[in-house]
């Protein structure tokens, strides 16, 4: 039977890995992810799972034991959060590439320096080119459901691809929301013990994992990665219908529309504050703004086809970028310059701009939406935006 | 959908399947210069050149009961001679046999 | 469901016959150097171990060499790990079959897993890695095999290179006339009595192949985490005639610059120690990586070298002078 809990985002992603029944968790304390591998660590001691808990020496040292583990056949668990997601990093590439559906939680935190506990995407963002699945959370109820669907979508033989399943640092990992938490048989039936396939370390068949490769075959090696990610959507659309039906949740794969009908000006973004954003919506509606919300769920892959289809309906977006990529051509965040290439084909383009928010950690306020709003309907009146990238509180709402 | 010319083509994750016996793919017979000569008379069995080849290419055949020495893959380092506890192992030029192996100009 | 124990007793070798007749799983095939120290000594830790073995290869020689192109000479499974975690995804892989075999979806004795690490993989860039699973406890055998250099990007000083020893980043110059100025860390200290689960420590060199594979044998008939540490002398690295590499470590043993020992649950035990020692100078002749070196850097290795003869292995006080001081 199904219960209904008030879970964090930490706790709901342990309860996620639980009834996901893994075999290998590997456990580094950084704030704010680690409250998940406390809940995990009792859950371990009580006998509640039956995992191996492995106190790793440090953010690489866990991904390269998720990546021993799973290419000897293990279902895996890691997770960290800003600075340890980078010091990491030398190790994405060879879960990706090597086809091992290792999956790790990123409880986004703004990276050093200073020292600074809030959340951004900047984190994981930064790995977003490293062959890894991408996307965020809204909700603790988001958190939960995202990691039993990624389990099924990486392990999936047409796909075998690691995980990287977001949700805001505090605002998402720590803040209690309502979560209906299905029970074992209903995990059992959407999510199938992890067949590993010929290509583990077994003694009963050798293989050697990993040897060196020519050049030439530089480019056919990463043509394989590139590939499984065309064929990923299509996996991905039929695991969260398949979650849909048998959990009885209502997700969209790739974007989600909220109160979109008719909008004019909608608001682009993914995690936490799509939260705050749908209260800001409501009350714009209600003033007579024709405001829209359209929430991204998965970065990687982007969905280019479903957020141009979402998005050439409206008149103006507005990105909310709540990560930061220094003189990238938008000179503002990672998600504007994905939206615009996705548009760059379509007839009739809205105006598009990107808005600083939530950076840190910093909180996204219904002010700061309608102070968006305002930019986006001054552009809309003006037929143009003045500029790629405004920073949220900061400055004047000119157009 | 990719024309992938099997010469260049990765097996999935880069994972090959493990070697039986030899390594057929490198074979290193090509690098040496000098060959391992044996004469069965005075080779005692002591097994150095076996332990001590890191090539594996002295091999026991327990049946004959002599060492056996593996043409292909030799690479002419000269341990087995400088180990052999008698005068059983000398060296000879490689060329001067006449299934001496031409090195090859490059390698792959 | 069962629990994951090591039944297996890996009996203890006598004779080099014994060792001929032991099943190549290092097989021929792979483009190490011709005479390489650290292939001689993967080919008799494989025999060592057997079929039942999964091997952890880091970033250096013992992948680099072997593993070009799309082939390997392991016959066992094998895998690649960065040169930083060896000691991580050996942790990993021992996991994950203690999982797999007590929640029944793999059937088996545990498998031995070795992690094959050169010196940098082990005392310095891997050496985080390699303290954490010792630390842990993890039922794997890590090996260092020492050819005292970064060997495979073309000879650099790692932190086992000898005091004086030439390497690219190591030059003797006019400034720096005896190249390397440090002393090499201690890789066995680094292991024995800072981490309470292990409980077997030993060195090994090529120059005796039944000690070698009985210390490999009782390493992994140990439940636990333990430690090989193994001279491979590398003729490219040390500019010597291949033909000689053996004999390099039997040298080393005979002036003392290696030591052949066993640490057993606090207990030191030697093997092939020698009455009277040769002078270094005995050693250090036949290595170009030494050519430069003059009376007085040698007499300060022969110091190093005495000091450790009391008790090779243990702490000691050894006459390391600060890389900054005076000659």
């Amino acid at each position: 039977m199904a219960k209904e809990m008030t879970l964090s985002g930490c706790a709901a992603s342990a309860q996620a890995v639980k009834l996901a029944k893994v075999d290998v968790i590997c456990s580094y304390p950084i704030r704010p992810y680690t409250a998940a591998m406390m809940e995990l660590a009792k859950m371990v001691a009580d006998g509640e799972i039956d995992a191996e808990f492995i106190h790793g020496e440090g953010e690489h040292a866990q991904l390269s034991v998720v990546y021993g583990a799973s290419a000897a056949g293990a279902r895996t668990f890691t997770g960290s959060s800003g600075v340890g997601v980078t010091y990491a990093m030398e190790v994405y590439s060879p879960i990706s590439g090597a086809r091992l559906p290792v999956q790790m939680m990123i409880a986004d935190r703004a990276l050093d320096p200073p020292g600074d506990f809030g959340s951004e995407h900047t984190d994981a963002m930064s790995c977003r080119d490293q062959g890894w699945m991408m996307g965020w959370a809204e909700t603790p109820q988001e958190a939960f459901d995202n990691h039993l669907i990624n389990y099924r979508i990486g392990e999936d033989p047409r796909v075998m691809l690691p995980q990287f399943v977001c949700q805001d640092g505090y605002f998402v990992s720590h803040i209690p929301g309502k979560v209906i938490v299905p029970d074992q048989a209903q995990v059992d039936e959407f999510l199938p013990p992890f067949n590993p396939g010929k290509h583990i370390l077994d003694p009963k068949l050798p293989v050697s994992h990993g040897p060196q490769i020519r050049p030439d075959q530089g480019t056919i090696m990463d043509l394989q990665r590139a590939e499984a990610f065309l064929d990923l959507p299509q996996v991905i659309e039929e695991a969260v219908s398949d979650y849909n039906r048998i959990f009885g949740r209502n997700y969209s794969p790739f974007v989600e529309e909220f109160m979109t009908d008719g909008a004019e000006i909608v608001f682009f973004i993914q995690g936490g504050h799509a939260a705050t954003a749908r209260h800001a919506v409501r009350h714009l509606r209600e003033r007579g703004v024709k405001a829209g919300l359209v929430k991204l769920r998965f970065v990687r892959p982007f969905p280019s086809v479903q957020v141009a289809q979402a998005l050439s309906k409206f008149k103006a977006v507005g990105v909310i970028e709540t990560s930061t990529s220094y003189g990238g051509s938008m000179r503002g965040g990672n998600l504007l310059p994905e939206v615009r290439a996705a548009l760059y084909d379509v007839q009739s383009r809205p105006l598009t701009t990107s808005f600083m928010a939530g950076l840190g950690g910093d909180v996204v306020s219904l002010k700061d939406f309608y102070w968006i709003a305002e930019v986006l309907t001054r552009a809309v009146k003006a037929g143009r935006v003045a500029k790629t990238v405004y920073w949220a509180g900061l400055e004047e709402a000119t157009a | 959908m990719f024309n992938v010319p099997r010469e260049r083509a990765v097996p999935f994750g880069c994972v090959t399947p493990a070697p039986v016996g030899e390594q057929p793919m490198m074979i290193t017979g090509n690098w040496r210069e000098w060959r391992p000569v044996i004469d069965h008379e005075i080779c005692n069995l002591c097994m150095n050149c076996v332990v001590f080849c890191p090539d594996a290419c002295w091999q026991l055949n327990a049946e004959e009961d002599e060492v056996v020495w593996n043409a292909k893959y030799c690479k002419g380092c000269r341990v087995c001679i400088t180990e052999c506890s008698t005068e059983a192992l000398t060296k000879a030029y490689e060329l001067d046999f006449d299934d001496g192996v031409v090195r090859l100009e490059k390698p792959f | 469901m069962s629990v994951p124990v090591k039944t297996q007793n890996l009996p203890m070798l006598k004779k080099l016959r014994q060792v001929a007749k032991e099943k190549e799983q290092y097989v021929p095939g792979h483009r190490t150097c011709a005479g390489c120290g650290p292939a001689l000594q993967y080919k008799l830790v494989a025999k060592a171990a057997g079929p039942n073995t999964i091997f952890i290869g880091p970033t250096g020689c013992m992948y680099v060499a072997n593993a070009s192109y799309l082939c390997t000479p392991y016959q066992v499974p094998w895998i690649h790990s960065q040169i930083t975690n060896g000691g991580a995804v050996a942790s990993g892989i021992e996991a994950a079959y203690q999982a797999r075999i007590r929640k029944g979806k793999w059937e088996g004795e545990l498998p031995n897993v070795i992690v094959m690490a050169g010196d940098g993989g082990a005392t310095d860039i891997g050496l985080q890695a390699m303290s954490a699973m010792m630390y842990r406890g993890h039922d794997v055998l890590f090996i260092c095999y020492d050819n005292e250099s970064y060997a495979n990007t073309g000879i650099q000083t790692s932190p086992t290179t000898p005091y004086g020893g030439n390497t690219t980043f190591t030059p003797p110059g006019k400034k720096i006339p005896e190249g390397k100025t440090l002393f090499p860390k201690d890789p066995p200290q680094l292991v024995i009595g800072g981490h309470p689960a292990v409980k077997y420590v030993a060195t090994a060199s090529i120059a005796y192949p039944i000690d070698l594979m009985n210390k490999v044998r009782k390493a992994l008939n140990v439940r636990g985490p333990t430690f090989l540490h193994i001279h491979a002398p590398c003729p490219k690295g040390w500019k010597f005639d291949e033909a000689k590499t053996v004999e390099m470590a039997r040298l080393a043993i005979e002036t003392g610059m290696w030591n052949l020992f066993e640490w057993v649950d606090g207990e030191y035990r030697y093997q092939y120690r020698p009455k009277e020692l040769k002078p270094v100078g005995e050693y250090l002749k036949h290595q170009k990586r030494f050519a430069h070196l003059t009376e007085a850097h040698i007499a300060k290795m022969q110091a190093f070298v005495d000091a450790k003869q009391k008790a090779p292995g243990a702490p000691g006080k050894v006459p390391a002078p600060l890389p900054r001081a005076e000659v």
